[in-house]
């Protein structure tokens, strides 16, 4: 009896402990994230501690980095919504000592091969003996800073100062701008973002850059590949601001104004292409859908 | 009949151990490490600066085995041990290259988040623009927990006259000293809490200002330590402090109680490493030896050092004479062994010699690095290292002069032919 007394105190004991709260700071974020703790939303702060009841909700294009329990930190980039009990296994801690950092450290160093120049030229080139004046040959608008893309036919384009006839399309992964996930190489000013959908997963945040082909260019444009979920549910919120008397050629218009303004540019075409069709008759809409396709390079 | 396994074992070890100490109370093994001894300090003595012709000497002039553990060995990573833990009694504010009016908006603003201290790490040389010198001054007077910072200079014969500079703006209720005393392109290891000048006024540094005014009893600890000057015991990089941008802070995206009775630190912060202002060269700089660029912003190492005297972390650093007494006990187990060697197989004299020296080092540096980690006790391992080193040599040196004696005197020697 007193055995089992023992284990059930121990159990009770264990389970107290596992079952113990994680606290989670907020140590820094950027763009819009937002914590929802009892059923309340607010915009997240720097500074604030946080249980594991509450949610964090990322917009695209954000991210928070947090530290739980004062000792481990991690961050999060991919937009969505995230109960902050699913992180349980960031706050795990290393435990691994000094000592056995340093048999590591030891044995890592004595069975490095350092290569040289000769052997490992990969490695070896690329210290440059120039400063960067980020003076290129390729222009990119500023308007193509960023990219919404959900679906439909738009293409990114840029202006060449010089006279080159091929150009290097590169598109890199959120965060690893040293390896293009895709690169191809295009004969015209611009590339359609259909011609490598298949290469890109909704969802997912890309750089993108183009260069004369050869050349490098460090100016880099963010393409975010939204999902068709979120865009419907934006657009839902869109069409919901309708004026009180506002027909449906208005109000195509206003969408496309409004999701061109949120950088959603190859729906924004459909709607002022839309707009235009509805009333043809009214020159602002046409004058407007003339323009954007001069602006972007949309022929 | 076959030996049991411990037999076979314990004879082994007493094989080994002879090798260790067969001539261990040898006349010549004593005296040949006596003679290591008298070379390191005859060549120490020369007063010609030799190491300008020595890259080695010259490269491992600011170099500490210890800087290991912090640089490579996760000393100071975020963990759940109490010292590696995010220091929540801290914040910085990164102050970027706000002008004197933003720092005084950010003086008021912090301020109005109730910290217990706040200090600014920032030097005013003389006046640049009245508005917003006045603003700062305001803001100074309002924030009676604020503590600025000024340079010491000290003067005359002994440097002992002090007068203050980059204070011009006078009105903060409380004036710390920010010298950390030491040349721009060393490693910060060490700091002085305070300076007293000819009259034995006492000046307080940033952080023992900023400790005393948090916790009276860390400060007192501190006070009882005297004015020497203090190892720092770096345990925390910039992730394991709160960093608010001034941005941040002024657009009201830090938690109100972010700052609440906390120590508020306004320094400047980049982790650009072409910028380095500000930026100092630490234990933490992950390339540990040769050429590199500064690691860490002065604030981030006040930061360390006021978390050091809060946790009383302090490292004790062990007298030179227990250094040169384990250079000499190591020293002297290694001549023996190598004395062995040198007349028993002298075949294998160098190969053996040659592993030792590396299989000693791997070993001396961890034994620094784990009595530094686990009991904060900085033993200076980098003599025995030089002696283990020097024995190999010393021995040739040594063999020629006692051959020599005992054919001149018939000195009792065990180096009874030269070698070589």
């Amino acid at each position: 009896m007193k055995k089992f007394r023992l284990l059930l105190l121990l159990i009770t004991v264990t389970s107290i402990l596992s079952a113990q709260d994680n606290s989670f700071l907020v140590y820094s974020f950027k763009g819009n994230v937002s914590v929802v703790e009892n059923k309340t939303e607010a915009k997240a702060k720097v500074g604030k501690m946080l249980n594991s009841g509450a949610t964090l909700k990322v917009a695209n294009g954000a991210a928070v980095t947090l530290i739980c329990n004062e000792a481990a930190m991690f961050t999060i980039k991919t937009a969505g919504s995230y109960s902050l009990s699913q992180f349980k296994d960031s706050c795990a801690t290393s435990t691994s000592s000094v000592s056995a950092n340093y048999v590591k450290y030891v044995w890592a160093q004595m069975t490095k091969t350092g290569g040289s120049p000769g052997s490992d030229r990969k490695k070896f080139m690329n210290t440059v003996g120039a400063v960067s004046r980020s003076v290129n040959n390729i222009w990119i608008d500023p308007r193509l800073d960023t990219v919404n893309y959900a679906g439909g036919d738009f293409p990114l384009s840029w202006k060449s100062y010089a006279d080159a006839k091929e150009f290097d399309f590169s598109l890199f992964n959120n965060g690893n701008t040293t390896n293009a996930a895709y690169k191809t190489t295009v004969s015209k000013l611009k590339i359609p973002i259909p011609s490598f959908a298949s290469k890109i997963k909704a969802g997912n945040s890309y750089m993108w850059t183009a260069s004369v082909k050869g050349e490098q260019n460090e100016e880099l444009k963010v393409l975010n590949y939204i999902s068709k979920e979120a865009y419907e549910s934006f657009l839902k919120e869109l069409k919901a601001t309708a004026g009180t008397f506002e027909n449906v050629a208005e109000e195509t218009y206003r969408i496309a104004f409004m999701l061109e303004d949120a950088h959603y540019l190859a729906e924004a075409y459909q709607y002022y292409s839309k707009a235009a069709a509805l009333a043809p008759d009214v020159p602002l809409y046409r004058s407007t859908l003339m323009s954007f396709k001069k602006d972007y390079e949309i022929k | 009949m076959k030996k049991p396994i411990h037999k076979k074992i314990g004879q082994g070890i007493k094989k080994y151990h002879r090798h260790f100490t067969k001539y261990l109370y040898e006349r010549d093994t004593i005296f040949a490490t006596i003679w290591v001894f008298l070379f390191i300090i005859v060549l120490g003595s020369i007063p010609i600066n030799l190491g300008i012709i020595n890259p080695i000497k010259l490269g491992l002039k600011d170099f500490d085995f210890n800087d290991l553990s912090y640089s490579k060995l996760g000393k100071a990573d975020l963990g759940k041990e109490k010292n590696k833990k995010f220091d929540n009694r801290i914040v910085i504010i990164n102050i970027g290259q706000a002008d004197r009016a933003g720092l005084a908006m950010m003086i008021d603003k912090a301020g109005t988040m109730n910290p217990k201290v706040m200090a600014l790490d920032v030097l005013f040389y003389a006046e640049k623009d009245r508005e917003q010198d006045s603003l700062l001054e305001e803001a100074f007077k309002r924030n009676k927990n604020l503590i600025a910072a000024h340079q010491l200079l000290p003067s005359g014969p002994d440097g002992d006259t002090i007068v203050t500079a980059g204070d011009y703006i006078k009105t903060a209720s409380n004036y710390a000293f920010v010298n950390l005393f030491t040349d721009s392109l060393s490693s910060i290891r060490y700091y002085e809490p305070f300076e007293k000048d000819y009259k034995k006024k006492l000046y307080k540094s940033f952080t023992s200002a900023i400790v005393q005014a948090y916790d009276s009893a860390a400060y007192k600890e501190l006070r009882k330590k005297g004015n020497s000057k203090t190892l720092i015991n770096y345990s925390r990089n910039l992730s394991q402090y709160q960093i608010i941008p001034w941005e941040t802070l002024m657009t009201d995206q830090a938690d109100s109680s972010a700052l609440a009775g906390k120590i508020v630190l306004f320094g400047y912060i980049s982790t650009n490493k072409d910028d380095i202002s500000d930026k100092f060269f630490t234990p933490m700089n992950s390339r540990f030896y040769g050429k590199s660029v500064p690691d860490m912003n002065g604030i981030v190492i006040h930061a360390n050092i006021i978390s050091m005297v809060l946790d009383d972390n302090y490292v004790k650093k062990l007298p030179s004479w227990v250094n040169w007494l384990v250079a000499l006990l190591i020293g002297w187990l290694h001549m023996s062994f190598f004395v062995r060697y040198y007349l028993e197989s002298h075949i294998w004299f160098h190969l053996v010699a040659k592993i030792a020296q590396v299989l000693s080092a791997i070993f001396f540096v961890w034994l620094g690095i784990y009595l530094f980690d686990s009991y904060r006790i900085k033993l200076d391992l980098k003599l025995s290292l030089i002696v283990i080193v020097m024995a190999v040599d010393v021995i040739y040196f040594y063999e020629a002069f006692a051959v020599w004696m005992h054919k001149k005197y018939h000195y009792h020697t065990v180096f009874h032919q030269k070698h070589h």
